[in-house]
């Protein structure tokens, strides 16, 4: 079985973000970067349907779109086991929107032919949860998000997804497919030392928007980014202990609406 | 006056039968000693050379030979009487080289040593002192072996060195009944005879047995590998550490073959006394084994048959084995050897071990706490940010930044600095040092991690860190230095004591003392708490004195050594000097260089639940029989280890304080940073 994995690098999970001058996008200077989380667990539900299936043999290869700063990020995903990788380099991320790179994508993709697409449920920066779905769009595969485990089946795949409090739904689909990976599902693998010095070896094939000869405009337009305003104030409840804890429950209902 | 004193009897001439008969026995027993000591040899020889090897600067490897070899220091310190029984055999050995040399000329008629002559006279009196020790040494070596048996031998009764003492016994035997006859008695050649038999059968059985040692061990002390628990660099792009026989180094072969099998370093490991696998001299007889089965050249694993995975996983990396092996084995380097070999390739599948290491890999701390916190606790505490123009950087750790008792360290630490009005200030940022994933063996998250921080320092152009941490004071100094130069470190212990004389005694005394709240945050939550019966036995039957509410009782605290700050860094003397500035100093019965583990080091803090006994109860349970009322700590480990031991005893658990938190007690109030 082949498969492709689609990552995305996104800033580290305790990065400072900063907007940068123009209000357009963050500063990307003195940031570090990570594999997106649920990116990780896709690589980890493609590393362990290829090891279930040794005896048939497969591949996984990952897929990301990025500046030359990618490079590092899909070095990890190499580590950790992914047999050779595909690098689509833009310098312009930030200003694609969820079509534009899912064109890319599936631009890249389409020749290698594979069984199955995975990608993770939705991206730590943006979040908007489109990509995946629109390369399965762009390429005519069905798909299905939210996929908590996959299971190979004699006509194709068996998934589980997730839904709100706690229901989970199962369902079947033919192969190739794409599948939009949540969080959870496994266990990620740690990188090892010997799996970078392997890495160094494995393939990492460089294409252009250009090379692949995908270049529209974005149909969405960022128009600029900006903090989440900080808000804090603290409030004395005055009265006896009863008096105030009835004022507290009666602000935690109806102001705070937690309860 | 020695005139009056019997002369050494030695036969005269000897035939030429008996001529050939010697030459024949002693090329038979060189051919049976070469025979397997060759083997040796070659396998050690064979193996990877250490890269990291350097035989200079030489002058502390001489004075470790002397010290550890030729006055048996170490032997006679940590096992006292059976230390200076094995020190008279060796000592004897010595002085026995040139009488045996001697011994084996007269039959060729070129003897150089005359038992009549006044030196040589001397000589052999002085050897016969020696030979008298001896004997009643061996003697007694072989009266503990066989009749005492302790524990720490084995269960199986070792024959061989039944037979290795009564030779010895005969040899000593045979020269000293030398004095009472004359040269010409005939006895005096069947004595002969007899002495020549035990040497020749003593040659080829050495290299046989555990013997070996008397060869090896003292080329092992020689060439140890220069520093305490040094954990080697990795070599070239196939170097994983030690994976299969072919990783097996020089170093690591020369050791395995030197082990005498006598158990000390079981005796006091903590994993070994709380019911674990790990058995550390099973560790080294494993390596042997498996070279003596497969050889240096095999790409079979060295996990699996030989050595066990789970139990290399459950070392602490305390070291007291390495500390008190008598001929000079290096455990924690090979422990951590075998740990990188299952980490680096990935063998190694444990869900908390994943869960660090990814932590660490995408995060700043060990404790996968998001940095946010660590800010919100520097703002809280006001400590100044490092600018470059303070003298100190005070590196919190991941412990001291994300902790809840960690942090009241720090914040206790930071109090005596500006009573002191040092000048000190804490990085903006702040990663893990790397010490449990380089004690567990991932090389990979090690190396980002510690490269990251010298990047950082370097940019802050910090000269000096203080750290609350001995882990972080070890990894800084020591481990870093694979990857760049790490700016001058100390412990806070060492910083205090130099300023012991201007921090005020603290004159509160101890009440009844309140139990405490745990804030750790990685705690075995799960698992219930042991009964007192599982206390270690030589401290069960002590009762603890819980003192009454109402009535002060002078401060007695009792200092538990961390094994990164004494061990592994030598210093004893300054938290001690720091902690009885707030009272009256105990000991516990294991302390200074034999200060028994808290369980928490190696990484292991990070790992599930321990299997048999907890290491943290057993040594909380010994601090708390001295009476103490309050447990002082130097490392935050070892702090949170106890913290969790003393909740689960519940009430009457003495009051649990860092050396920091000893010395604020006694600064005016209102110093609050
Ligand atoms: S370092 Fe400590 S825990 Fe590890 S084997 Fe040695 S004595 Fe045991
Ligand atoms: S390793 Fe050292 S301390 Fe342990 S049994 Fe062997 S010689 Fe003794």
């Amino acid at each position: 079985m082949k498969i492709i994995v689609a990552i995305k690098q996104v800033p580290e999970r305790d990065a400072q973000v900063r907007i940068d001058a123009a209000g357009k996008w963050i500063d990307e200077s003195n940031l570090q970067y990570a594999l997106n989380e649920s990116d990780a667990y896709a690589l980890e539900e493609a590393l362990q349907l290829k090891e279930k299936s040794a005896a048939a043999g497969g591949e996984v290869v990952v897929v990301s779109v990025g500046p030359e700063r990618v490079g590092q990020t899909i070095r990890e995903a190499l580590a950790k086991g992914a047999d050779r990788a595909i690098h689509i380099v833009c310098d312009d991320l930030g200003l694609r929107d969820a079509l534009g790179v899912a064109r890319l994508l599936a631009a890249a993709v389409k020749p290698e032919n594979p069984d199955l697409i995975l990608t993770g449920l939705q991206s730590e920066d943006l979040g908007l949860g489109q990509t995946g779905v629109i390369v399965a769009e762009l390429l005519g595969l069905p798909h299905a998000t939210l996929i908590l485990n996959v299971e190979k089946t004699e006509t194709g795949l068996k998934v589980k997804r997730e839904l709100e409090e706690g229901w989970f739904q199962t369902i079947e689909l033919p192969t190739p497919a794409v599948l939009t990976i949540q969080s959870g599902g496994n266990k990620l693998r740690y990188a090892t030392l010997m799996g970078i010095k392997r890495a160094k070896m494995k393939e990492v094939r460089q294409l252009t928007a250009a090379s692949l000869g995908v270049d529209a405009p974005p149909v969405v337009v960022l128009e600029h980014v900006a903090l989440p305003q900080k808000q804090k104030s603290t409030q004395i409840l005055p009265g006896t202990a009863k008096e105030a804890a009835a004022a507290l429950v009666e602000k935690l209902k109806f102001e705070v609406r937690v309860l | 006056m020695i005139l009056f004193l019997p002369t050494f009897a030695e036969p005269q001439h000897f035939s030429f039968f008996e001529k050939l008969l010697f030459t024949g026995l002693v090329l038979a027993s060189a051919y049976g000693f070469w025979r397997r000591f060759g083997l040796v040899l070659k396998k050690i020889l064979k193996s990877k050379k250490d890269p990291s090897f350097h035989l200079f600067p030489i002058g502390k490897r001489v004075w470790d030979f002397v010290w550890e070899v030729l006055c048996q220091a170490k032997v006679i310190r940590e096992r006292p009487l059976p230390g200076l029984a094995h020190a008279f055999v060796f000592w004897a050995f010595c002085a026995f080289a040139l009488v045996t040399l001697n011994h084996c000329a007269v039959v060729f008629g070129i003897g150089f040593l005359s038992p009549a002559g006044t030196i040589g006279r001397l000589y052999y009196y002085f050897a016969a002192v020696f030979a008298l020790f001896c004997a009643v040494g061996i003697a007694g070596l072989f009266v503990r072996r066989f009749l005492v048996r302790p524990k720490w031998l084995g269960a199986r009764l070792s024959w061989e060195s039944g037979f290795i003492a009564l030779l010895i016994f005969v040899l000593m035997a045979t020269y000293l009944a030398s004095f009472f006859i004359a040269d010409a008695d005939p006895s005096a050649r069947t004595l002969w005879w007899i002495h020549t038999l035990a040497l020749l059968t003593f040659l080829p059985i050495i290299p046989y047995t555990k013997h070996l040692h008397l060869i090896l061990s003292p080329a092992t002390v020689f060439l140890s590998r220069g520093s305490f628990a040094q954990i080697p660099p990795l070599s070239g792009d196939e170097d994983f550490g030690l994976v299969a026989g072919t990783d097996l180094t020089r170093l690591v072969s020369l050791q395995a073959y030197s082990c005498v099998e006598c158990g000390r370093c079981t005796e006091h490991c903590p994993a070994a006394n709380t019911g674990k696998l790990l058995n550390p001299k099973e560790i080294i007889l494993g390596v042997r084994a498996y070279l003596n089965d497969l050889g240096p050249s095999s790409d079979q694993p060295l996990l699996g048959k030989y050595n066990q995975q789970e139990a290399v996983f459950q070392c602490t990396t305390c070291g007291a084995c390495e500390f008190q092996c008598p001929v000079g084995i290096e455990h924690v380097p090979i422990l951590v050897g075998l740990r990188r070999g299952a980490v680096n390739t990935g063998a190694w599948e444990d869900q908390y071990g994943s869960k660090l290491f990814l932590a660490l890999e995408r995060g700043s701390n060990a404790l996968g706490i998001s940095p946010a916190e660590r800010d919100k606790f520097i703002q809280k505490q006001q400590l100044p940010i490092f600018d470059g123009t303070q003298e100190y950087c005070l590196w919190l750790g991941c412990m001291g930044g994300y902790d809840p008792k960690g942090r009241e360290i720090v914040a206790a630490f930071a109090r005596v600095m500006n009573y002191l009005g040092t000048s000190y200030g804490v990085l903006r940022k702040e990663k893990c040092t790397g010490d449990p994933v380089r004690r567990l063996g991932n090389d990979l998250v090690f190396q980002q991690l510690a490269e990251a921080n010298l990047e950082a320092l370097a940019q802050n152009k910090v000269k000096k860190i203080v750290s609350i941490c001995p882990h972080c004071v070890r990894t800084i100094q020591e481990d870093w230095k694979e990857y760049g130069t790490p700016p001058e470190i100390e412990h806070h212990s060492e910083f205090l004591a130099r300023f012991a004389d201007k921090l005020p005694r603290s004159t509160t005394t101890a009440t009844n003392p309140e139990s405490f709240v745990s804030g750790h945050d990685f705690s075995h939550a799960a698992s219930a708490p042991n009964s007192p019966g599982a206390l270690a036995p030589e401290v069960r039957s002590s009762p603890v004195p819980a003192p009454a509410a109402s009535h002060p009782v002078p401060e007695k605290i009792v200092f538990h050594d961390p094994c990164y700050l004494g061990r592994y860094r030598n210093v004893y003397d300054q938290p001690r000097e720091v902690a009885s500035l707030a009272g009256e100093l105990v000991e516990a019965p294991r302390h200074r260089e034999r200060s028994f583990c808290c369980g928490a080091g190696g990484g292991l803090s990070f790992l599930g639940e321990e299997t048999g006994e907890r290491v943290s109860h057993v040594r909380a349970a010994e601090l708390v029989a001295t009476g103490a009322t309050t447990v002082g700590t130097a490392c935050p480990f070892c702090n949170s280890m106890f913290r969790d031991a003393f909740d689960a005893k519940g009430e009457g658990a003495p009051q649990l304080l860092d050396i920091a938190q000893l010395a604020a007690r006694g600064l005016p109030p209102g110093e609050a940073s």
